[in-house]
């Protein structure tokens, strides 16, 4: 554990001491070991499940897989702001690459935490680096609004998570995840333990997003600089998702219960974020929404609380993640080309940057889960255990998949197909450094496909 | 006016003239003059830029901002009237409670 996560934060101090001609490069290589170090995580051998074991951090086969995405993100993010970072001074582009390893250091103590209220406290400090680079380095006004609505929106979901945590650990003495497992189911029937219960999940499905509390995160992914989307989409939606896997353990005999509206807004929100995302102009707004879609899948499957629920969550939300930061980051190439989100002022790119739409339609193809990638293996066993639990979700299920495979078509059809707008003129060709972003995050998913044991948690 | 064109080589005759088709007064054809004066100025400077060969940017259009903004924003300018309230209802607040209806009787 503490082989990652020391050498994690020994980057700061290498960031500020590297001579600026070898910034970008010994960065980059130094987070590149550290995510090859931390693909050792996934070889768990414990019969109690938790590895890795100090004091304070283990890692179990729900939190692994999860740790190696946020270790692999790291070279990926520092890759993918190279370019529209070099025209600032080198202090500035240091204090960015800080930012980004300290959400790093964050994000690794929140997935390895043992206790309860240290995942907490992580899970609200990556909100500071975040806001940080949203705020600081997006690109148009709307920045602020954005940071505002991201940082209020998270803290209001949390603080009930807080009472919550404080009753927990009054109650039970002891907020360890080791052995919170074992404690007997407590007796949970009055109204304050519903708000209790309440309390316990909320922050979590504002992280998610739940379809109702996703207001922030459009405004969030389409201000936020390359770097921020790619960690917004791929890692804090998925802490969300985490958190919630743990809670529900003690959250219990009320969940059968109270549930149900939550199931029903994650149900609802994929179709109407889906139909959203069919009439979306801005390029990277679809892709925030497409992310809204496909994690309400995601919280529908932990909510109703079966293996393969779980099972499916876990890998779609690596899936997600991989796929998502890939669509931002070709969001990204066409944002660097023609400084516009607009889909219709940059169209019939095929014919300009013919690999570059290979890329386009791998990310396109992944984002609408097809098969054998593990997109479609979450999907599809969040839809078969949701169809289980109740047969009329196959109509919202269903619904939800067809509209994806619309909106990641239209996607791919408006950006390459079609004519060439006249008024372009000159177009930068495609950067070596942007096929190797691209076939980094598309290479682990496509690898993926035939081992997916490494990502599908305790279960099968 | 019909759909009247003058065959080629000829020239319109003075009656079938818009301006005295239609009896407009100096002043509105001072103005359809104005009017039209702006407008081959903007499309000058529109082919300016578009045959720039030293261009790398995209050609900035106010009207396309403006759009960009209004579908970003719609909750600034969100009014409620009769038919964004039935909208609103029928997708956002009636489909929740069927849905709540549909499985609860379902799964008992």
């Amino acid at each position: 554990m503490l082989k990652i996560l020391l050498p994690t934060i020994m980057l700061v101090p290498t960031i500020w001491a590297v001579p600026a001609k070898y910034l970008w490069s010994t960065t980059l290589s130094y987070s590149l070991i550290i995510s090859l170090i931390s693909l050792t995580w996934l070889k768990s051998s414990a019969e109690s499940g938790w590895s890795f074991l100090n004091p304070y951090m283990a890692t179990d086969p729900l939190s692994t897989p999860l740790l190696a995405l946020t270790c692999w993100l790291l070279p990926l993010m520092i890759l993918a702001s190279q370019n529209h970072t070099a025209p600032e001074p080198i202090s500035r582009q240091r204090t960015y690459i800080t930012l980004l390893t300290s959400l790093q250091i964050f994000l690794i103590m929140a997935f390895s935490a043992t206790e309860v209220i240290m995942f907490y406290i992580m899970f609200e400090a990556t909100l500071i680096p975040t806001l940080v680079i949203i705020t600081r380095w997006g690109n148009q006004t709307e920045r602020l609004n954005a940071g505002t609505y991201f940082l209020f929106y998270t803290l209001a979901g949390s603080l009930p998570l807080l009472v919550a945590l404080l009753l927990l650990q009054n109650n039970t003495g002891t907020l360890s995840l080791l052995t919170l497992q074992y404690t007997p189911s407590m007796q949970l029937s009055s109204f304050a333990d519903k708000l209790w219960w309440a309390g316990c999940l909320l922050a979590f499905l504002v992280k998610m997003p739940l379809y109702g509390a996703h207001l922030w995160l459009p405004k969030a992914h389409v201000e936020a600089p390359i770097a921020g989307s790619m960690v917004l989409a791929a890692v804090l939606l998925k802490l969300g998702g985490y958190g919630m896997m743990r809670m529900m353990i003690m959250l219990e005999p009320l969940t059968k219960e109270l549930s149900y509206p939550f199931i029903i807004f994650a149900l609802w929100g994929v179709i109407m974020t889906g139909s959203i995302c069919l009439r979306q102009t801005d390029l990277k707004s679809l892709i925030a929404y497409s992310s809204v879609s496909h994690m309400g899948l995601v919280a529908a499957g932990i909510l109703i609380q079966t293996s393969w629920g779980f099972t499916g969550a876990l890998i779609l939300m690596i899936a997600h993640g991989l796929t998502s930061s890939a669509l931002f980051c070709l969001a990204n190439t066409n944002y660097e080309r023609t400084h516009s989100r607009t889909m219709i002022l940059a169209r019939g790119l095929q014919m300009v940057l013919p690999l570059m739409t290979a890329w386009w339609f791998i990310a396109s193809l992944a984002n609408l889960a097809l098969p054998p990638l593990p997109n479609l293996m979450g999907e599809l066993m969040i839809i078969t255990s949701l169809f289980h639990w109740s047969w009329w979700t196959i109509a919202l299920t269903g619904g939800g998949t067809l509209i994806t495979a619309g909106y990641s078509l239209y996607m791919f059809l408006m950006t390459q197909r079609g004519p060439l707008p006249a008024h372009i003129i000159s177009l930068d060709p495609t950067h070596s450094r942007e096929h190797l972003l691209m076939a980094l995050h598309l290479l682990p998913l496509i690898l993926l496909i035939s081992k997916p044991e490494l990502i599908w948690g305790w279960t099968a | 006016m019909a759909d009247y064109r003058e065959a080629p080589l000829a020239t319109r005759p003075k009656t079938l003239d818009p301006n005295e088709y239609f009896n407009l007064s100096p002043e509105q054809r001072r103005a359809e003059e104005a009017r039209g004066a702006v407008r081959a100025n903007l499309k000058r400077q529109y082919q300016l830029q578009l045959n720039n060969p030293h261009r790398k940017e995209l050609i900035e259009d106010p009207a396309l901002t403006r759009w960009v903004y209004a579908r970003a924003n719609p909750y600034a300018h969100f009014r409620p009237t009769n038919k964004t309230s039935l909208l609103g209802a029928m997708f956002g607040v009636v489909p929740l409670f069927a849905l709540y209806y549909i499985f609860k009787t379902d799964r008992v």
